[in-house]
């Protein structure tokens, strides 16, 4: 009896003793922290949020620090430092090159190919899962898209005899006759279409025309293929032409002096003295977020019905003959997310990341709110709640020729800029050869990305 | 020292008293290190600290993110002999420094002088002319591009108006670009324009007195008692001029971005350093960009001593010898 009650006492306190280990145990584990650094302020950062409590909800014991307003120079500067977040979030994709090329973001091939990974090619559109990958790599996942269409007049081109928007670049050119008008001084009143590098202030219009054209920004071998896709210099030729033809009467120099000089009176970009919306031009390029302004006249939100003295469409790009394929195509970037170099909790990291990316309530709210569609597959093709006028954005944003180019490290995308000042020497006419000039550009490119590997 | 002469010396001793033998005063080196701490902080780390690192990033590659790699002459190889952009901010900066200097320093001689002229109401005509030179350089440029606007400006309106029947597209062509910078740096003369005057009116009247009595005429006088009176005042807003014009930046960052200069008309020295360093993130590079400059605008400034026996009048001799 009295061993019995030995060996109960000695299970007993045997019992409280591994229970007491145990506790400790669980009290010493490491506390599953995120951080999480975004640019996004206000309602954005709301939505953002509200997602990371979901995700919260989801995954017990997992704690995740939502901090907004900081952008990537902040990001970069801190994980530069050491004491960075564990993801980051940028606009855009134009610095991913940088951020994957630099380290600043690690790779994620394993993350995305392993057991809790994503299948992107059936999660994201075509342009999400190509331009969150740089050499190979894929460091970021998508988030919401930028997309940047054709707009048209639509009241405009129906006085020159037009219906549809031009479908090539041959009809660019026949509808931009009809519609530009001459002031009797010979000045331009009105232009038709304006392909001219810094007609307004964020467009990247040497990547609209090498959308255009189908011209690929690098080749097979990794390097720059400006010089190599002859594209490019048809591209530029076309541009050429087109001022030449248009606003020179076949004569080029007159045609941009006269195009400079419309150009530095044109309306400010924001409001409704906008070219676009007094008439002074009746086709342009633009994104997305440029819509709700040009519907409302000064006011940002979207609208359901316009209330802008403006008709008009978007559409794809005009395409080249030999690229008719790609019509209704449109540049579309997207804003990236990444996990840290020197992220301690890269686990964790990967399941947050992985749950902001694929959330399609955040993915909806985004959408309702900022017109801007998600990457996502699942809710993408014209959503309900959108206007009709807007549904348009989304036959771009999933058009499976719609891309970003394929980013490599070049700096802050410094080859974008590049190729926007030749545009520019092109159109000023102060490059006489287009091809020795693309050469020289390849080559720069190459250099840099030679220097930052 | 005879004892009289201690005593005598000694205010708070009687008469016939020795002093006694003087204390050792201690140097209050902890008061002195503390008065001066303020500015050996600011030196150490905002001036000494970042010169010694930019000094050694300028051998190595350095991208913000990764560790600096040691690459010995790289940076200094590839700047001269690879960088097409940085022979175009040199030859563009060297531009605007040997336009505009010499400009700056004849304008603002000529506007001292005309304010050395009114009788009445001198300090109004002075502060007036001095005001441009406090707006500040952003606020002042935008203005420059919106005036100088081929299409509305009031610019070209005046210009078409009195006959010239195609003016320059200003900023907009990089042709006259820099001329409109040039403009806009001789509007806010003000501050040289300062100097200059009170350098004037510190020449003595009785020089000009004499030399009237002597015949000379009003160019004579300004020749051989007004110009060699000036050179110190000529000399210093070239030192200046040199140096600042090296490191000539926010007007031409903020006109370029204003026009779109995709031309690189206006891309000059300060602005390749900004480019290397924050759009392309090569730190190593940008501050071997950096460390050149240092260098060049020392070597000028040298060349602008030497030189200043041969042509600087100092009243009381030179401050240089």
């Amino acid at each position: 009896m009295m061993k019995k009650r030995l060996f109960a006492s000695f299970a007993a306190t045997a019992l409280v003793a591994a229970s007491m280990v145990a506790t400790t145990g669980v009290a010493q584990a490491a506390p599953r922290t995120v951080t999480v650094w975004s640019p996004y302020q206000g309602a954005n950062l709301d939505m953002w949020n509200a997602a990371i409590k979901r995700i919260e909800a989801a995954n017990p014991g997992l704690t995740v620090k939502s901090v907004g307003n900081i952008d990537m120079a902040k990001s970069l500067a801190a994980i530069n430092a050491g004491n960075g977040p564990d993801i980051s979030v940028s606009n855009g994709n134009g610095n991913l090159g940088w951020f994957c090329g630099s380290g600043a973001w690690q790779k994620l091939n394993t993350l995305v190919a392993g057991k809790d990974g994503i299948d992107m090619k059936t999660t994201f559109n075509a342009a999400a899962v190509a331009s969150s990958i740089s050499n190979n790599n894929r460091c970021a996942l998508p988030l919401y898209s930028e997309i940047f269409a054709f707009y048209w007049n639509k009241d405009l081109l129906a006085k020159a005899g037009y219906t549809t928007p031009p479908k090539t670049t041959t009809d660019l050119l026949a509808y931009s006759q009809k519609l530009t008008t001459f002031n009797s001084d010979g000045s331009i009143k009105t232009a038709g279409f304006v392909p001219w590098a810094g007609y307004y202030g964020f467009d990247m219009d040497s990547m609209w025309l090498g959308q255009m054209f189908g011209a690929k920004w690098y080749g097979g071998d990794r390097n720059s293929a400006f010089a190599s896709d002859v594209k490019w210099a048809k591209a530029f030729n076309w541009q050429k032409d087109f001022i030449a033809k248009v606003y020179g009467g076949g004569n080029f120099d007159k045609g941009s002096k006269l195009l400079t000089k419309f150009v530095a009176a044109r309306g400010g970009e924001w409001g409704t003295d906008h070219d676009f919306m007094t008439g002074r031009v009746a086709m342009k390029w633009d994104a997305n977020w440029m819509a709700p302004m040009f519907c409302t006249g000064d006011d940002w939100t979207m609208a359901e019905k316009c209330t802008a003295k403006l008709n008009f469409g978007i559409a794809g790009f005009p395409v080249s003959p030999d690229n008719l394929s790609a019509y209704g195509s449109g540049v579309v970037g997207q804003g990236q997310m990444g996990i840290s170099k020197g992220s301690k909790n890269v686990k964790d990291a990967w399941i947050v990341m992985k749950a902001l990316a694929t959330d399609t309530k955040l993915a909806a709210a985004w959408d309702a709110a900022n017109g801007a569609p998600s990457s996502l597959l699942a809710k993408e093709a014209r959503p309900a709640n959108q206007p009709t006028w807007y549904l348009p954005i989304y036959d771009v944003a999933n058009n499976p020729k719609s891309a970003y180019h394929i980013v490599k490290n070049t700096g802050e995308h410094l080859e974008e800029a590049l190729l926007q000042n030749l545009m520019a020497s092109w159109q000023a006419g102060d490059t006489a050869n287009i091809k020795s000039a693309l050469s020289d550009l390849a080559e720069k490119v190459n250099q840099i990305i030679s220097r930052n590997s | 020292m005879s004892q009289a002469r201690v005593i005598a010396s000694s205010p708070f001793k009687k008469k016939g008293e020795l002093a006694p033998p003087r204390r050792k005063l201690k140097t209050p080196w902890l008061f002195i290190f503390l008065c001066m701490s303020p500015w050996l902080f600011g030196i150490i780390f905002f001036t000494a600290y970042p010169m010694i690192s930019s000094f050694y990033q300028s051998f190595t590659k350095f991208n913000l993110i990764e560790s600096p790699k040691w690459v010995g002459l790289e940076n200094f190889h590839r700047m001269f002999f690879e960088d097409s952009d940085f022979w175009q901010a040199l030859k563009n900066t060297v531009w605007i420094s040997v336009i505009s200097i010499p400009l700056r320093i004849a304008f603002a001689m000529f506007t001292a002088w005309v304010l050395t002229k009114p009788k009445r109401g001198r300090n109004i005509y002075r502060t007036i002319f001095f005001l441009p030179s406090m707006v500040p350089a952003v606020a002042a440029t935008m203005a420059f591009t919106y005036i100088f606007n081929p299409a509305y400006g009031p610019i070209n309106r005046m210009l078409e108006a009195i006959g010239i029947k195609e003016p320059p597209f200003w900023f907009l062509d990089p042709k006259w670009s820099k001329w409109g910078l040039i403009l806009l740096g001789l509007w806010g003369i003000g501050d040289t324009m300062i100097i200059f005057l009170a350098g004037l009116l510190d020449v003595p009247t009785s020089l000009y007195e004499a030399a009237s009595l002597e015949g000379a005429s009003g160019w004579q006088s300004f020749r051989y008692i007004t110009l060699p009176l000036m050179t110190p005042v000529i000399f210093f807003s070239t030192v200046t001029g040199v140096i600042g014009s090296f490191q000539y930046f926010t007007q031409a960052y903020v006109a370029s971005g204003q026009v779109n200069d995709y031309s690189h008309s206006m891309y000059f020295y300060a602005t390749h350093i900004y480019f290397s360093a924050f759009r392309a993130y090569e730190m190593g590079y940008a501050s071997a960009l950096a460390w050149v400059l240092l260098v060049i605008t020392l070597l000028c400034t040298l060349v602008i001593l030497k030189t200043q026996k041969r042509w600087v009048h100092y009243p009381n001799g030179s401050l240089f010898k």
